[in-house]
């Protein structure tokens, strides 16, 4: 037998997510294709809908939640709220998880996935090869040993990393637990008249406060320290360990490392420092230099003086003072900046870079520091 | 016995159809939008090297300060968060304060600057900078406005180099860095950041803009957006939120070296207060700084918490120290109202009773 007030929720729910749908196709729809646009664009289309589809993943799940507090009944006044509660922030659906698997966003890429692809892709015959220590590590040796190895190395870090990121997931869940509990604390002082809570945007807001203050209790302890830790501490070393592979395949390629990229680099800003430290020393001894000097001046312009009187009845024939001239070289003085020697990017290079691309150090020039302007006066 | 909820189910029905309504009527207005500027207030550049820029900021009125003001931005974040928008700008306040105002915009680091350690930003970069003003103004000394790392950098510079700072200001910066609340240091504590270094190079902007969003999950990943729907129907409070938003996620990555270094002195080892920090092989004795300080917190800082500035009181030589603290979080310190009308006048005014 049909139940009109049910129909009625149930018609409403599937109309509501065929709205829903409608209008989140339309919003991710990418702007029409323009055949000359440049690949940058395109690539910056593509991080704006990343960002676009984090955002309404975060919406849908409030509109979700919403809905099913809706059909739940939530709030009648016969119904058990603690279980209704239960029934909302509870189980696969808890908002808690779905805000965190929201953050996955391109930047920080979801490691957990992508090693769990890498680990189904690895254990695929003829992909990476019949693994050696699939079934526990083994004593390699022979002309593989090596990257045997390696391999075993691999689904030994890999498995740790498993291992951590679920020890993680665990005390998120358990914030997620305790977050119910605290926000039937928190509703337990609206049980009475006049403090109720009458919208379910007023009791998400109310569960959000509950949620991130057992989040930050949990995650303020010496157990989420040490957790959080070997979480990003192991999945480090499988990330090594496939940077490792991929630079072996790429020297039997004959394609520059990053390993050896990154070596030139160092070793380029270990001979900048070298060559400022040089600069700065050269400059300060000319200083030094510049100071002997005056200093020697001085005290001769003072035995000078103190030689006139005794030379003022003698015959002038020749001042001593061009004898100073002639020794003594008059300092220059330099811009403080002028002394260094220093590079700079192009605009166009600082473009490339601020699209995300490495940017190559362009030239080298002697910057020059303009005087400051005075304003004028409104 | 009252039960806590009273949602009427009819009137929960409508609500979702009222956000549903919102979101479809938005939609227009999000896809019409273009990328919101900055303030992009006047400015004229007077000095760059590398990726680095110095930029001085040309107001209207002649400046009534002596001294030129440095600001000192973090390496994390991009500087534009002082020049947010037209009405919303430190910068802009401080200019019509009388003060002349540069900036260090310190650019997007890539694979060319993985090797920069924080000698070369501190004794190196910063110092030219100073130098660049310093000369431009034919002073001996200026003063520097460091904010978040750029006020630890400030610190730690004006300790090195006593006789290039005349006033020292720092602005939600972290000194303590082992405060019981102190969460992103919590969660440092356990990293092994030579093989996180070691693997990653530069640290990357997206993978630090996760972090920062784990530190409040669920209010910065959802009920930010869903506090979002409500303003879709005003063009300007949604394009205010969206350069808010571009400035969050616009990032640049982290110099691997000098992020090493950070996290092992500043996070892990909090040298700077226990007088053990050295940078560049030279010590930073924050009990040999003398010039006058005015530091500036946030109360309800969820990034750098208000006791790690606080601490700054506790570890400093000047006999000259001040400490402002702000009612708002690290962001509102920059752009709220209450920031506008407070932080730019206290500032100016302690500058100007020094100057």
């Amino acid at each position: 037998m049909s139940d009109p007030a049910n129909d009625f929720i149930r018609d409403y729910q599937t109309l509501a997510r065929q709205s829903w749908d409608a209008w989140a196709r339309q919003l991710q729809q990418p702007p029409a294709a323009h055949p000359f646009a440049p690949a940058a664009a395109q690539a910056q289309a593509s991080a704006g809908n990343d960002a676009l589809e984090r955002t309404l993943a975060g919406l849908k799940g409030y509109f979700e939640w919403m809905q099913g507090a809706a059909a739940g009944g939530v709030g009648a006044p016969s119904s058990d709220w603690r279980q209704q509660l239960q029934q909302l922030f509870g189980g696969a659906s808890q908002p808690l998880a779905q805000a965190f698997s929201g953050i996955d966003g391109a930047g920080a890429e979801g490691f957990t996935r992508q090693w769990q692809a890498w680990m189904q892709a690895a254990q695929q015959p003829g992909v990476f090869g019949d693994l050696a220590g699939s079934h526990g590590a083994s004593p390699a040796f022979g002309l593989n040993r090596e990257q045997q190895m390696l391999q075993q190395d691999m689904l030994s870090a890999v498995t740790e990393s498993l291992q951590a990121s679920a020890r993680y997931q665990a005390l998120i869940q358990r914030a997620n637990a305790q977050g119910m509990e605290r926000l039937q604390d928190k509703l337990a002082e609206h049980a009475e008249p006049g403090r109720q809570i009458d919208s379910l945007k007023a009791l998400y807001d109310l569960w959000v406060d509950a949620a991130e203050e057992a989040y930050a209790e949990i995650a303020l302890t010496e157990e989420f320290r040490e957790v959080y830790g070997a979480m990003v501490n192991t999945q480090m070393r499988v990330r090594q360990l496939q940077q490792r592979q991929t630079e072996q395949l790429c020297q039997q390629l004959g394609v520059p490392t990053r390993s050896e990229v990154s070596s030139l680099g160092e070793r380029l800003q270990a001979l900048r420092r070298e060559l400022r430290a040089g600069n700065a020393a050269a400059a300060k001894d000319h200083t030094d230099d510049i100071a002997s000097l005056q200093r020697e001046l001085a005290a001769l312009r003072q035995r000078l003086a103190a030689s006139k009187p005794a030379a003022a009845g003698a015959v002038p024939t020749q001042p001593r003072r061009s004898t100073v001239k002639k020794s003594v070289a008059k300092p220059k003085p330099r811009p403080i900046a002028a002394k260094k020697s220093l590079t700079e990017a192009t605009p166009a290079a600082a473009r490339k870079s601020a699209a995300g691309k490495a940017a190559v150090v362009s030239r080298t020039r002697t910057p020059t520091v303009a005087p400051a302007k005075p304003r004028k006066r409104k | 016995m009252y039960t806590p909820l009273r949602i009427d189910p009819a009137k929960a029905l409508g609500d979702i159809a009222a956000f549903q309504r919102k979101l479809a009527a938005g939609m227009g207005h999000l896809r019409g939008m273009r990328e919101p500027e900055y303030a992009n207030t006047p400015r004229e550049l007077v000095y760059s090297e590398d990726k680095l820029k110095v930029w001085h900021f040309t107001g209207h009125a002649t400046p009534t300060s002596k001294t030129p003001l440095l600001i000192v931005y973090a390496l994390v974040n991009t500087v534009w968060m002082t020049d947010l928008q037209a009405d919303r700008s430190m910068v802009r306040n401080l200019l019509e304060q009388g003060e002349d105002v540069y900036l260090i915009d310190w650019g997007y680091p890539d694979g060319a600057d993985r090797w920069l350690t924080l000698d070369d930003y501190i004794n190196g970069y910063l110092d030219r900078c100073v130098d660049a003003v310093r000369q431009r103004h034919r002073l001996d000394a200026i003063n520097l406005l460091g904010i978040c790392q750029g006020g630890a950098f400030s610190l730690c510079y004006s300790a090195l180099h006593p006789g290039k700072v005349k006033n020292l200001i720092t602005m939600v910066t972290p000194v303590d860095f082992h405060t019981p609340d102190n969460m992103l240091s919590h969660w440092c504590r356990n990293l092994d950041v030579d093989r996180f270094v070691d693997t990653m190079g530069n640290i990357p902007a997206g993978l630090m803009n996760y972090v920062y969003l784990t530190l409040k999950p669920v209010r910065l990943n959802q009920q930010k957006y869903i506090g979002m729907v409500d303003i879709l129907d005003n063009p300007i409070e949604l394009e205010n939120f969206l350069r808010m938003e571009r400035w969050i996620f616009d990032s640049p990555d982290q110099a691997g070296e000098a992020f090493r270094q950070f996290i092992k002195d500043f996070y892990q080892g909090n040298k700077l207060v226990k007088g053990t920090l050295e940078i560049g092989g030279r010590p930073v004795d924050l009990g040999a700084l003398t010039v006058p300080v005015l530091n500036i917190f946030a109360e309800q800082d969820h990034l750098v918490p208000p006791d790690a500035s606080r601490a700054l009181g506790k570890h400093l030589g000047s006999s000259d120290y001040t400490q402002l603290a702000f009612k708002g979080g690290h962001i509102g310190i920059y752009v709220s109202g209450r920031a506008q009308r407070e932080v730019p006048p206290a500032i100016h005014q302690w500058l100007r009773a020094r100057d």
